[in-house]
């Protein structure tokens, strides 16, 4: 369906910028989420995550 | 006259020098320093550490009568990666005076974190003979803490291996991508403070964060004042239930003072026990709140980078292994 309407529209990529552009957010929500996990200092994120935190050695946390 | 004063300041020249090594050929006092285990087998916030010091006359007879005193330093930062507790990094974690007993002082201490730690031991005899001498001790990271970093790289590898494979396709069109962001809160805990429990002892715990040494005072009050007691004091981490400092039936007249880093915001039971001769022994006991600081973000930056990075490299591996199969 969304092939059918972005060759209508135009909107059509070449496969390797359409991937750099997927992966781009890919990453950008991976580095988010890696950041609310484990550099948040929300209470909530914070305290279920703590322990996790410690574990892995290199993240620093109080 | 001028050659008279320079040969006058010759003579001196040497007499200091000669004198200079005299003193050092004399050094009175060789101090030794051991763990219990040994270091090598001591990780970080495991189990605390019997730590002691040997101070010994020339002869090597143990000094009888004397004190040293002891300061703790932690681990300096790393260039790139940092500890789990970067706020302790190249602080000062310990401070105190111990009387020697049989030239011996014992102590015990929770490691909080990994890296090279440095010991200046400063002893003194009750004759006045002085000697000081920095050690240098290493604390390797608990392997289980490798093991789950490696596991969780391995993780992002292979999901971004996962997406990798994913992503690529013979023929693509336009993606739909959603991006959540959480903001970020800040939490702060007052210490609190407990009354004393007993009227014949006093502690002082100056109010304590995570960053900077607490001074810790204990001093016996009313008629037991500059008695003569023996001091056991320990520090226990409550969420971990763990002594992270003790101190063993100190010889002390009537006061002691600890300058105490405590490495995490959590809270610490602080216990005094107070022995004397005929005489019941004194006990008190607080409870405070250590405030915890938030390290800052750049701190995580290097960490969250290699997470990132290894999320990259699980992309490009799949999408390398798809187009292969392909061709």
């Amino acid at each position: 369906m969304e092939k059918i309407l972005a060759a209508r529209l135009g909107l059509e990529l070449a496969e390797p910028i359409s991937f750099l552009i997927k992966s781009s957010f890919f990453l950008i929500a991976c580095g988010a989420t890696l950041f609310v996990a484990l550099a948040s200092s929300y209470p909530a994120v914070h305290d279920t995550l703590h322990n996790v935190r410690h574990a892995l050695a290199v993240v620093p946390c109080h | 006259m001028s050659l008279k004063f320079l040969s006058a300041l010759c003579l001196l020249a040497a007499l200091s020098l000669s004198l200079g090594d005299n003193a050092l050929a004399a050094d009175p006092l060789n101090i030794y320093f051991k763990t219990s285990p040994v270091i090598e087998n001591v990780r970080p916030f495991a189990d605390p550490v019997n730590l002691s010091v040997l101070v010994t006359g020339a002869d090597g007879r143990p000094v009888e009568r004397g004190s040293v005193e002891l300061r703790l330093d932690a681990p300096r930062a790393g260039s790139w990666i940092s500890t789990d507790i970067p706020l302790v990094e190249g602080t000062r974690l310990l401070e105190a005076r111990l009387p020697l007993r049989q030239g011996r002082a014992n102590w015990k201490y929770l490691m909080p974190i990994r890296g090279q730690y440095r010991l200046f031991v400063d002893a003194v005899s009750e004759d006045g003979r002085k000697s000081s001498q920095v050690f240098e001790f290493t604390v390797s990271e608990n392997r289980s803490k490798w093991f789950a970093l490696s596991g969780f790289s391995l993780a992002l590898v292979l999901f971004g291996f996962a997406a990798g494979r994913v992503f690529t396709s013979a023929k693509s069109s336009s993606a739909l991508l959603l991006i959540a962001c959480l903001g970020l809160g800040g939490q702060a805990l007052a210490a609190a403070d407990a009354e004393p429990t007993n009227y014949a002892a006093h502690l002082d715990i100056e109010a304590a964060s995570v960053g900077k040494p607490s001074r810790v005072h204990w001093r016996l009050n009313g008629a037991a004042a500059n008695s003569p007691a023996a001091l056991t004091l320990s520090i226990t981490h409550l969420e971990k239930e763990k002594i992270v400092f003790a101190v063993e039936r100190l010889a002390i007249l009537g006061e002691f003072t600890l300058n105490f880093h405590f490495p995490d915001g959590v809270e610490y039971r602080v216990t005094a026990v107070a022995e004397f001769q005929g005489r019941a022994p004194v006990n008190v006991e607080r409870i405070i709140s250590v405030t915890g600081v938030e390290p800052p973000k750049r701190a995580m930056i290097p960490a969250l980078s290699y997470f990132l990075a290894l999320i990259a490299l699980g992309l490009v591996i799949g999408r390398w292994t798809k187009r292969h199969v392909a061709t």
